[in-house]
């Protein structure tokens, strides 16, 4: 899936701190690449997109990028309130069109809206109009407010607020009864909505009670709730076309092509039983995005608070990993050198970034170097040091046949701890003309012509190259003969940083103190490709 | 995340003042009327229409491209256009800074923000509003006047919304077209 080698790092989601196993299917939600990862100082922990907790701190529409405001979000029911509207077919965002056509037919798109009414919805890519549905609009603007009524009249909205009409005096009454009696406040999930609706499931859905925890007290419940009677059932819907009966039956019967059945991502956006016929999808207004604010779910403080604008990528708050933990890439020294010779490089020069397909060339019964380029942004240098995770080939789930009788292949990682410079801003890439980076060309350069003369030193497994805050290390990697599959490896970094914290803590005394040294430990996935079937190939390339 | 140089033959490529390196098998048409802001690459094959300009007298910018941007093999940028009130009329097009399109898309967007990543094989349709930090997907139509909002990917024909991109969107797309860049070597011969 994603290009090898390649390096994720665990997120223990409040969970087990040892990852998975790398050859289990589930190791890969574990793992994640370090610019998606957050950090919590409070908790000193690594969190994730699947751990964080997370609230929405705007609304804007995709399109029209307007910043809604949140108290009308409800009431305009989570879409853009103003023009924007999806093409039913395509989801394609509609222009308004008048309805003298431009002198070119071909093109409707470039022209303005400064022509004559009635206005159609328009969608310049597969070209359906609203005219097909009957709708017309008479100015070209406050779309949604002029189409109001016919979303009004919808089935779906007709019921829901027949639901509200239904559970409101259910709602006022046993809030009424709560602030009246001293219980405590209700908890989120518990709460007077949830009951009745409960209550109703527990009633219309027999033997459901059983499997609620409020089953207990259905008797009282059932005498509380009045029945609620839909305005319209699935067996009257199907007489109006939407529910597999008679009308759709002679709608199929008819089907010249298959484009004539609304596809189920077309029907997906409404939130009721539609029409089957492709040719009455009804446009939709757009559906608003969000700007999220996230927290540790662990002690709730805030990781990512984005600015208040809605197309503004900066942040007010932003506790990225990206910024604690070393970033680490990996680089299999035997694939740079085969696409470095001239005649391969010139080929895959500029079309396209440079980590293309570009085969592993991992063999079974052969050993390989690998590079673990650290790079560090704390501005304290950290010492690192690295273990490989023990393989539980033989626990796993038993499904693992022929690999579970010995490992198939063997890691070797540098054994002492190696430090990794600290971050200064002037290593940073300058940007102005005289550039550190220039230097840094010519340096790389050199310095990969005297790595390829030792090229029989691959072997060492250790410090290879330290340059500003970068550390690059070598380690080994050895096949088994009848080894097949991925070579991954979980692998654990522990550094030791230089920390302050120690000056305020541990009782007021202690401030003239040194700065103590603290070590913080991350698991890594390592993925350095498949190995290949194939017999390797007759090369001079010898490892 | 390779570290392994991009070459490219010394003697096609042209490398300005301020950086820029634009291959002379690139088509650029009116050069006055384009803008490169620095360390800007122009591969070989694309084609820049300068040329398309509003009528009218005197200088005007048409395509202006931002520093650290990468114009792929064979990509088309040309300038929207639409007739307006009777009048056909070119319109200029502004890219910002970090803006990368792959090879052999077209493009005749109105407006790219910076730290933007566009895939191969692309087209961007005619006044398409392209805002910081999104990302187009390889093969991705984006038909006319599309919005594409901040730290958003797109992909598909018609292009949807497919995810939020992470936060860190930005550094990471500034670390990666600066590495670009000075990957981007002569080979001498
Ligand atoms: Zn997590
Ligand atoms: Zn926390
Ligand atoms: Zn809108
Ligand atoms: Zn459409
Ligand atoms: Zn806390």
């Amino acid at each position: 899936m994603s290009a090898t080698p390649s390096i994720r790092y665990h997120c223990q989601c409040i969970g087990d701190p040892q990852p998975p196993p790398p050859h289990l299917p589930s190791s890969s939600a574990w793992f994640h690449p370090l610019h998606s990862l957050f950090f919590c100082e409070e908790c000193d922990a690594v969190r994730c997109n699947r751990c964080v907790s997370v609230e929405v701190s705007g609304y804007y529409c995709p399109n029209c990028l307007f910043e809604v405001p949140s108290a009308s979000v409800r009431a305009e029911k989570n879409r853009c309130a103003r023009n924007c509207f999806m093409c039913p077919h395509c989801r394609n965002t509609l222009s308004v069109v008048p309805s003298d056509p431009p002198d070119d037919g071909r093109s409707h798109a470039p022209i303005n809206t400064t022509g004559e009414p009635p206005f159609y919805l328009y969608c310049n890519f597969c070209r359906w109009d609203s005219g097909e549905v009957g709708i017309t609009l008479e100015k070209p603007t406050g779309l949604a407010t002029q189409l109001q009524h016919l979303e009004d009249a919808a089935s779906d909205s007709l019921e829901f607020e027949r639901l509200k009409e239904h559970f409101e005096p259910i709602i006022r009454a046993s809030s009424l009864s709560s602030s009246q009696s001293a219980a405590p406040p209700v908890h989120m999930h518990t709460n007077s909505i949830a009951a009745a609706a409960s209550a109703a499931l527990a009633r219309d859905i027999p033997g459901i009670s059983k499997f609620s925890r409020r089953g207990k007290d259905k008797s009282k419940n059932k005498d509380e709730f009045p029945e609620y009677k839909a305005r319209l059932d699935v067996s009257t819907a199907s007489v109006r076309g939407s529910a597999g009966g008679k009308v759709d039956v002679d709608h199929m019967r008819a089907l010249e092509t298959i484009g004539q059945v609304a596809s189920l991502e077309q029907r997906w956006d409404n939130s009721w039983t539609t029409s089957l016929k492709a040719s009455d999808l009804q446009p939709l207004r757009l559906p608003l995005h969000a700007k999220r604010s996230k927290r540790c779910p662990q002690c709730t403080h805030i990781l990512i608070k984005p600015e208040q604008k809605a197309q503004s990528v900066r942040f007010k708050i932003k506790l990225v990993a990206a910024n604690y933990l070393p970033s680490i890439t990996v680089s299999l020294p035997h694939l740079d050198q085969l696409a470095a010779r001239p005649s391969d490089a010139m080929k895959r020069s500029t079309s396209g970034r440079p980590e293309a397909e570009i085969p592993t060339g991992l063999h079974p019964g052969r050993s390989y170097p690998f590079h673990l380029t650290f790079t560090n942004p704390l501005y304290d240098p950290i010492q690192v040091r690295l273990a490989a995770q023990r393989m539980h080939v033989t626990g796993g789930d038993g499904t693992e046949k022929d690999r579970s009788k010995r490992p198939p292949y063997a890691v070797s990682l540098p054994s002492s701890a190696f430090a990794v410079a600290a971050f200064a801003e002037e290593w940073e890439y300058e940007d102005e003309d005289e550039d550190m980076y220039g230097l840094d060309d010519d340096y790389s350069l050199a310095t990969r012509a005297t790595r390829d003369e030792h090229k029989p030193k691959t072997k060492a497994v250790g410090v290879i190259e330290k340059r500003a805050n970068l550390t690059t290390v070598g380690g080994e990697i050895v096949i088994g003969k009848d080894a097949h599959g991925p070579v991954k490896f979980n692998m654990m970094v522990s550094y030791a940083y230089r920390s302050d914290d120690g000056l305020q803590d541990e009782g007021g005394a202690a401030k003239a103190k040194a700065p103590e040294t603290k070590t913080f430990s991350f698991y890594t996935v390592i993925d350095l490709g498949l190995i290949m079937q194939k017999p390797a190939p007759p090369t001079e390339l010898d490892f | 995340m390779s570290s392994t140089p991009i070459y490219y033959s010394k003697a096609e490529y042209i490398e300005t003042d301020t950086g820029n390196k634009v291959s002379r098998r690139a088509t650029i048409s009116g050069p006055q009327n384009i803008i490169l802001g620095g360390k800007t690459i122009i591969c070989t094959g694309a084609i820049i229409r300068g040329d398309l300009r509003r009528v009218g007298p005197g200088h005007a910018v048409v395509i202006s491209l931002g520093r650290y941007c990468l114009i792929g093999e064979g990509c088309v940028l040309r300038p929207p256009y639409k007739t307006y009130r009777g009048t056909f009329n070119y319109y200029p097009m502004k890219v910002g800074d970090h803006v990368h399109i792959g090879a052999n898309s077209v493009v005749e967007a109105a407006a790219i923000g910076n730290h933007v990543e566009i895939g191969k094989n692309c087209v961007i349709g005619k006044f398409t509003m392209i805002k910081d930090c999104a990302k187009i997907a390889d093969n991705t139509v984006i038909p006319p006047n599309t919005v594409i909002p901040a730290l958003s990917s797109f992909s598909g024909s018609p292009g949807h919304f497919v995810e939020y991109l992470p936060e860190s969107t930005q550094e990471l797309v500034e670390s990666s077209t600066k590495r670009y860049y000075n990957l981007f070597q002569p080979l001498d011969r």
